[in-house]
């Protein structure tokens, strides 16, 4: 697979992937992450991964150029991508109880009648899928999934809502999330997840990591009230 | 409780200290002092050795009381100080009595002022840090901006050896500020006539600029680039959104983005932007990564050298 390297500012370097975004590459991805926290100890701070690309962040003055990207191209000639199915039939890694219901989503009703379908329909959609964890980013505990079925794609709002509240489960193009905390969105919102998906006293404080399989599973009223959700 | 307790907070005021390592992968942005120097500056006047917070005041327009005596020094962009109603010089260390009143207002210069505390600020560390990040509610008293009425928790002052003013204050260029930037990430997709622009073009900076990054005002960049994957940015990264108004990232920037980036301005320039008022022509350069290496070696070089004991 053809790939780029480069420097990501002052301190830090980028291995960018030049495919589309597979699960195969993203495991391949956390391969080599793992290796840099081996190789390079504490003289790497942090590393991001993004749909097809690994950021790796140094502490100032001790990335030494020509050696990192050596070792960097050696790891990105070195990957085979053996699988590159979507997960679609596997268990979920993470299951995430969700209440899909007009009250908790704004948009739910507005989706059925663009797609023709009912409700129900496009909750068996979201919810019959096995989505795999792309990415992290935009709010702590934010994971982009994928990959949404074709029938429920949709574009992003063209004014994002200024309030979107912690648990909504959003669509935008061929993803889902979950809002972990109230936050600015333009993601259509579909339904709501009682359960937290960040908190700092956990280990590690993100529910969802980079690599997980999620799935979601429709619950009523009552157990979303039981669960700690509210309804307004 | 030894405190302070704040009467008038300004318009952006918060607990940093240097800020967080090692939590982007976790979606946190690092944070911390917007102008380092300052900070660092602030620390080495009161002798403080623990990376002790700061209040970060941007435009400082505030006024608190202390309940018990400590030494402060203000650092950063320049400002007018009063003790107990009393003008006095804004530089050095001051000593506070329990009851006295501090006001602290900015000045025509710089955007970011320090109010340093002898015995530091005690608010409780998350994630090894007390700087707080606004949006994501993380560090500093209660994750936020400090309100009128707050107390912020300080420790008992200790007998730490302050030492001379390093004389770090930033000192700004009245004409052009030169941004020297690294190239990569889209760099090579950019429309040559967006770099173009980019590197022939003056940019002004706008009223649009707080600790997640500055807008830029000048000749529109239009990259040619569709959408992107979303991917890691990074301090400095130059931010190019459809409307073609660059954005410089800092501190409180998202960890994640999806617009095309032609690169990252280095760090040294960073803080100088930071410290711009609306209004400051910048213009770019490219800067190549060895020379951004060297850069950082003699800045780090200097600071060291600042910061040797000087009683």
């Amino acid at each position: 697979m053809d790939f780029e390297l480069g420097p990501a500012g002052e301190a830090a370097m980028r291995l960018v992937f030049t495919g589309p975004p597979q699960p195969a590459l993203t495991r391949a991805l956390l391969k080599i992450e793992t290796k840099a926290n081996q190789r390079f100890g504490s003289m790497l701070t942090d590393s991001v991964i993004g749909y097809t690309t690994l950021t790796l962040f140094f502490s100032a003055s001790a990335l030494e150029r020509d050696r990192t990207e050596a070792w960097l191209r050696e790891q990105a000639e070195a990957i085979a991508l053996t699988d590159d199915s979507d997960p679609k039939h596997s268990a979920a890694d993470v299951v995430l109880p969700v209440l899909y219901h007009p009250s908790v989503a704004p948009d739910l009703e507005w989706l059925a009648d663009d797609r023709s379908l009912s409700i129900d329909d496009v909750i068996a959609l979201h919810s019959d899928a096995t989505y795999f964890a792309y990415a992290t980013g935009f709010a702590p505990g934010f994971c982009y999934l994928g990959t949404l079925p074709a029938a429920l794609r949709t574009p992003r709002l063209d004014t994002p809502r200024a309030k979107v509240p912690a648990g909504a489960v959003a669509i935008a193009d061929a993803q889902t999330a979950v809002y972990p905390c109230e936050s600015p969105g333009g993601w259509r919102l579909i339904g709501a997840c009682p359960e937290p998906l960040f908190n700092l006293g956990n280990t590690p404080p993100s529910r969802l990591s980079v690599g997980a399989t999620v799935r979601f599973e429709p619950i009523d009223e009552a157990d979303f009230r039981a669960l700690g959700g509210v309804v307004a | 409780m030894n405190g302070l307790q704040i009467h008038k907070a300004g318009i952006a005021s918060s607990v940093q200290d240097s800020g967080r390592v090692g939590t982007l992968s976790i979606g946190i942005p690092p944070s911390g002092a917007m102008d380092r120097p300052a900070l660092m500056s602030g620390q080495h006047q009161l002798g403080h050795q623990h990376d002790e917070a700061a209040i970060e005041m941007a435009y400082a327009d505030f006024a608190a009381t202390l309940t018990e005596a400590h030494d402060v020094v203000v650092t950063g962009a320049p400002v007018q100080l009063r003790i107990n109603q009393q003008a006095c010089r804004s530089e050095g260390v001051h000593h506070i009595e329990a009851g006295q009143t501090l006001e602290v207002k900015a000045t025509r210069e710089g955007i970011y002022s320090y109010l340093h505390l002898s015995g530091g600020i005690m608010t409780t560390p998350q994630l090894d840090s007390r700087s707080t990040s606004p949006r994501e509610g993380i560090g500093g008293l209660d994750g936020g901006f400090l309100k009128d009425g707050d107390i912020v928790p300080l420790g008992a002052p200790d007998k730490a050896v302050g030492a001379a003013d390093p004389q770090l204050t930033i000192k700004n260029s009245t004409t052009v500020l030169k941004l020297r930037f690294v190239a990569g990430f889209q760099f090579d997709d950019f429309a040559d006539e967006a770099i173009r622009s980019l590197l022939a073009e003056e940019f002004t900076v706008t009223a649009k600029a707080n600790r997640m990054g500055v807008m830029l005002n000048g000749e529109r960049l239009h990259s040619g680039i569709a959408a992107l994957y979303s991917e890691a940015t990074c301090y400095g990264a130059i931010q190019v959104p459809p409307d073609g108004k660059p954005i410089i990232l800092l501190n409180d920037r998202q960890t994640v983005g999806g617009y095309p980036k032609p690169g990252a301005v280095i760090s040294s320039d960073c803080l100088r932007l930071a410290q711009s008022r609306p209004g400051q022509r910048v213009r770019f350069a490219v800067c190549s990564p060895e020379e951004a290496d060297r850069i950082g070696w003699l800045e780090q070089h200097y600071l060291e050298t600042r910061l040797r004991d000087r009683h």
